[in-house]
């Protein structure tokens, strides 16, 4: 530090006693007024003395705010003397919103408007409901199928496309109805609908190979739809082990599935989702599945992605596009229970595990098909 | 609805921003006659009247011209686009205030997210009224010296012979008393 800076502190210091002084100076400071000894002097007391360095800041805070001050007081008033030069009332008559009566009084009541809209919309819709109740109440189809004229159908094709026709080993008269059912034990024991088998004289459950057995029912189940029969047919030879399994927890809704049938004299699969948890009407028995199916489907089971019976198919609403009802696999359970347990042999059971798990769906339907069956009724 | 075309004399943006930073007070009138009536009209037809625009725009042109001396002003939209945004922004602000419905405003022009931090905007407008009120109350001569001094930077000398001080030292310690009672009005308010 030069002797001259030294000297030029000292003189500061001395004169900061006074408290107007030290002011003057931080002010001269600021301004830019001090000579470059005294300015180098102050930075050099502000670095040793904090308090000096804080009144120079304030000070320099309060000088800035007055100098902005300056600053927007001028640029108000070079704002006002530009406003005079323009001519508003001309300009705002120029721009003004110029809106027909018409547009006005929609921007005004848009809301009134939308509310009284809303009201009428809500009106009309429901004037419309009570007239026709939207929810899904229309006849409820149950999806055996009424073979003969079908049958007689078929037999025209037949006669032309003769080869391609399967030969019927069981009995030769045409069946009155058809469903689809499937087996619950390796012994013989099937499941199918209620429905299906009403009114039965006689039935007989025939393979995919085109092989037909008797057989006979053994539970009926009304209320479920549900039926279990019991092939009596002495060709009948025990199959091997189940390849699926019984699954009882509810599945979710959209949960893919898919179902094996005989809508006609080959099985046919149908694909699809779970729909809503509850059947027809909300009948909590039964899923509603969106699958196409046809008569014939009737009794057939209803598959998760992994080869789980979920359910039997069992009918479908005639007037709404693919609403089809599978009852839940809890209540084959049921009926199953209602058979004494020494002449089931062994049976499907509910399990976690599914041998039929992890292979794709061609697969799956290749180890199933074996275990669906045509089911014929005669009366 | 037809937008009304503004008149030619609108400055470009350069001409404006260097104006700006230059002081000319020629490139403030003409950005001020450019892009009125485009507020005006904004103004006009959601729900206020000339006062409002005027307001309003003053208070945008205020925004601008401090974010251009601030030094950090980046052209990255067209100023009337810029300017249109920052006033569009502070209209429904005051909407809101007045609880009026801001649900739709019929706009004119294109808006883009500009980012001005409209509170600390209005801070610095407490601040000024602050100041401008302590100056008030300060009275003459007090408030011609420090006007003088302080802002339009006249020379001691200068505020002497005005004043009529017999020597600069008494216009000086005149001027620091002044000061010191602006400071204690300011901060008292």
């Amino acid at each position: 530090m030069s002797a001259e800076i030294k000297k030029v502190i000292f003189s500061i210091l001395d004169k900061m006693k006074n408290d107007i002084e030290l002011d003057v100076i931080i002010d001269d400071y600021l301004q830019g007024r001090l000579s470059a000894a005294e300015a180098e002097a102050l930075e050099q007391l502000r670095i040793n003395d904090p308090l000096i360095d804080h009144k120079v800041v304030t000070q320099k805070a309060f000088l800035d705010s007055l100098k902005q001050y300056g600053d927007r007081l001028s640029l108000q008033q070079q704002m006002e003397r530009a406003h005079l030069q323009l001519d508003v009332a001309s300009l705002s008559e120029q721009l003004k919103p110029r809106t027909s009566y018409v547009v006005k009084l929609w921007r005004k009541n848009k809301s009134a408007f939308a509310v009284a809209a809303a009201f009428l919309l809500l009106t009309l819709s429901s004037i419309y409901s009570i007239q026709h109740s939207t929810f899904q109440n229309g006849t409820y189809e149950v999806m055996r199928r009424e073979i003969t004229n079908i049958k007689n159908n078929q037999n025209k094709l037949v006669r032309t496309i003769n080869s391609n026709s399967k030969e019927e080993l069981g009995p030769i008269k045409n069946a009155k109805f058809g469903g689809t059912g499937f087996a619950l034990t390796a012994n013989g024991y099937l499941c199918t609908n209620f429905h299906v088998i009403r009114d039965a004289d006689s039935v007989y459950v025939q393979n995919n190979k085109g092989e037909s057995f008797q057989a006979k029912v053994v539970y009926r189940d009304q209320q479920y739809d549900i039926a279990i029969l019991k092939i009596t047919d002495e060709a009948f030879t025990p199959l091997a082990n189940l390849p699926y399994k019984l699954k009882d927890n509810n599945l979710g809704m959209g949960e893919n599935v898919y179902t094996l049938g005989y809508p006609k004299d080959d099985a046919v699969l149908g694909e699809g989702y779970i729909s809503s948890k509850t059947g027809h009407a909300g009948d909590t028995t039964q899923y509603q599945v969106s699958i196409p199916i046809n008569p014939g489907n009737s009794g057939g089971p209803l598959l998760d992605n992994y080869g789980n019976i979920i359910g039997v198919i069992t009918a479908k609403e005639n007037q709404v596009d693919g609403a089809t009802f599978a009852i839940k696999s809890r209540y084959i359970m049921d009926a199953l229970n209602a058979i004494p347990q020494d002449s089931l042999g062994k049976k499907v059971v509910f399990a976690k595990k599914n041998p039929l798990q992890g292979l794709n769906r061609t697969k799956q339907i290749d180890k199933i098909e074996n275990y669906v069956y045509m089911i014929k009724v005669y009366n | 609805m037809v937008s009304n075309k503004l008149s030619d004399s609108v400055p470009t943006d350069r001409e404006v921003v260097l104006g700006i930073l230059n002081n000319s007070e020629d490139a403030l009138n003409r950005l001020y006659i450019g892009y009125f009536p485009m507020i005006l009209q904004f103004i006009l037809n959601n729900n206020g009247d000339e006062d409002d625009a005027k307001d309003v725009y003053q208070e945008s042109i205020i925004i601008l011209y401090n974010k251009i001396k601030s030094g950090n002003f980046e052209l990255s939209s067209k100023l009337k686009t810029f300017i249109y945004s920052v006033c569009r922004r502070i209209w429904l602000k005051r909407l809101s205030q007045q609880s009026k419905k801001t649900s739709n405003l019929a706009d004119f022009e294109d808006v883009v997210a500009v980012d001005v931090d409209i509170e600390q905007h209005e801070e610095k407008d407490l601040q000024f009224e602050k100041m401008g009120s302590a100056l008030l109350n300060l009275g003459e001569p007090c408030k011609t010296i420090i006007q003088d001094f302080y802002i339009n930077n006249l020379s001691m000398q200068d505020i002497c012979e005005k004043f009529g001080y017999t020597n600069t030292d008494n216009a000086k310690t005149q001027k620091y008393k002044c000061l010191q009672r602006l400071k204690k009005l300011f901060f008292q308010s």
